[in-house]
């Protein structure tokens, strides 16, 4: 399979602080791979080093076989990318950000329809600032999707989503996956990777403790619930 | 030229919604002007000058909002929009820096166009100005003084670290040029020492070439501020696209 996302031996440090140690994971085409690990185990540094909006200190970066920091133009009219802080203009409405999301792309997708089906679109004249937190979270995936991108990133997928909310996302980056998008997230919601990921990568303070299928995640643990085993992986590295 | 165009249009209805540049750009230069016509009237310049004393200020008062918005509004939205991490998000789309640069640069030139129309109404409906000298020449000197100002700007926007830094920066360039280039203290006015120590600033040179196009007399040397100026915004356009700060 060829890969979509290939990053070897990334390493990032802020100062002393060593962020990402040594960080090798690869992507293939039409997979869901979930980068897990608690707040400040370097999820979103990784995903950031990745990305290029932070430069790693040393290791190989590829995204669609392009690098990202040489050719920014062309590899993110095929890439979407859902930050952790949504970043937005004062006084911006829902239609005004999604159209001007929808010019930076020569082939971007029609975003009435993305805002329908994550049952926003009654909030196209609403300013951004006045949405809820689980619909600004799903306004940020529909910034993400509009590019029609061939791969995405989704930092903190559905974090302030409800319960109804955050299946019909399921749902939906499901589809979009039976179509060849290839998804990179991270999540704090074990059902959810269970739900969505092929693929995982556990990190702890920057190294990766597990990489593999969520199967063999449970089997290689003490415990037969996927949460549980996730638990041990972190908690074990923590106790030494 | 799509995303140009959508951004422009997006980005000039959040600034028109924001109102400060309405107030410094647009109502600022008219405020000054009827103060100037409170206090001085028909006054001439100066003893024995065939031209009123509004009239010689008129260059100076155009140039106003072109500072308001390239050295204030420029700088501190490109350094709001960093902070906001906004540019990150342009970052990992394909947008270039140079058209995230240049929707700004259009919408405060627009605020300047706006308000020279308007001061250049108000000054010939209600206070009796009349360009003397060359339209051509005062056109091209506006627009020398709009290419230095908001290179300035787009410099400061490009390259601070910060809004904080940002705004010291612009408030540094902008107070000082705002009082001592004539644009709202009249240059004529000021001891000689002033007038030389302004005489530094690009905007006292701009403003020198508008106030002669407009009150028609020869300037004794139009290359050297031109010159200056331009070279000014070359180097600064340059700097503020090479070392753009997406963060």
């Amino acid at each position: 399979m060829e890969d979509v996302i290939k990053v070897e031996q990334l390493s990032k440090s802020y100062g002393k602080l060593l962020a990402v140690k040594n960080v090798s994971l690869s992507v293939g085409r039409g997979m869901v791979f979930g980068l897990l690990g608690a707040n400040g185990a370097g999820k979103s540094t990784t995903i950031e080093c990745i990305l290029g909006t932070k430069k790693s200190d040393s290791g190989k970066v590829s995204v669609l076989g392009m690098k990202p920091l040489a050719e920014r133009k062309k590899l993110f009219e095929k890439v979407g990318v859902q930050f952790q802080e949504a970043n937005y203009q004062d006084k911006i409405t829902v239609s005004e950000l999604c159209e001007v999301t929808a010019s930076l792309y020569r082939k971007a997708a029609n975003y009435l329809d993305l805002l329908e089906r994550f049952g926003i679109s009654d909030k196209l004249k609403s300013p951004v600032t006045e949405l809820s937190g689980g619909q600004r979270q799903r306004l940020f995936i529909i910034l993400a999707l509009i590019p029609n991108p061939k791969v995405v990133f989704l930092d903190e997928l559905t974090t302030g989503l409800d319960a109804k909310a955050r299946r019909d996302v399921w749902k939906i980056l499901s589809e979009l996956k039976a179509k060849g998008l290839t998804i990179l997230l991270t999540s704090h919601f074990m059902d959810e990777v269970e739900a969505l990921c092929d693929c995982i990568c556990i990190l702890k303070q920057g190294e990766i403790i597990f990489y593999g299928m969520i199967s063999e995640a449970i089997s290689a643990s003490p415990y037969d619930k996927f949460e549980d085993a996730y638990l041990w992986y972190t908690d074990e590295e923590g106790q030494e | 030229m799509r995303t140009f165009r959508t951004m422009l249009k997006t980005e000039l209805k959040l600034s028109l919604r924001g109102m400060d540049m309405f107030i410094f750009a647009i109502c600022v230069p008219l405020v000054v002007l009827v103060i100037l016509d409170i206090i001085y009237g028909n006054k001439p310049a100066f003893e024995g000058a065939e031209y009123s004393f509004l009239e010689q200020s008129f260059g100076a008062l155009a140039t106003i909002s072109i500072c308001a918005g390239g050295v204030m509004g420029l700088p501190l939205v490109v350094s709001d929009y960093r902070n906001k991490k906004i540019l990150k998000r342009f970052k990992v789309t394909p947008v270039s820096p140079s058209i995230i640069l240049l929707v700004q640069v259009v919408i405060y030139t627009l605020y300047a166009v706006v308000s020279l129309i308007l001061l250049y109404l108000a000054a010939t409906i209600f206070f009796g100005y009349q360009l003397q000298g060359s339209l051509l020449h005062f056109l091209g000197g506006y627009i020398l003084v709009i290419l230095s100002m908001f290179s300035i700007g787009m410099m400061v926007g490009g390259i601070a670290p910060n809004i904080k830094i940002a705004s010291v920066i612009a408030s540094v360039l902008y107070f000082p040029m705002l009082i001592f280039s004539g644009a709202t203290l009249p240059y004529e006015v000021m001891p000689t020492a002033l007038q030389k120590l302004a005489d530094i600033l690009p905007l006292t040179q701009g403003i020198k070439l508008l106030k002669a196009a407009s009150l028609g007399l020869a300037v004794d040397s139009v290359l050297v501020p031109i010159i200056v100026m331009s070279a000014l915004a070359v180097i600064c356009i340059a700097v503020s696209l090479k070392f753009f700060k997406w963060e």
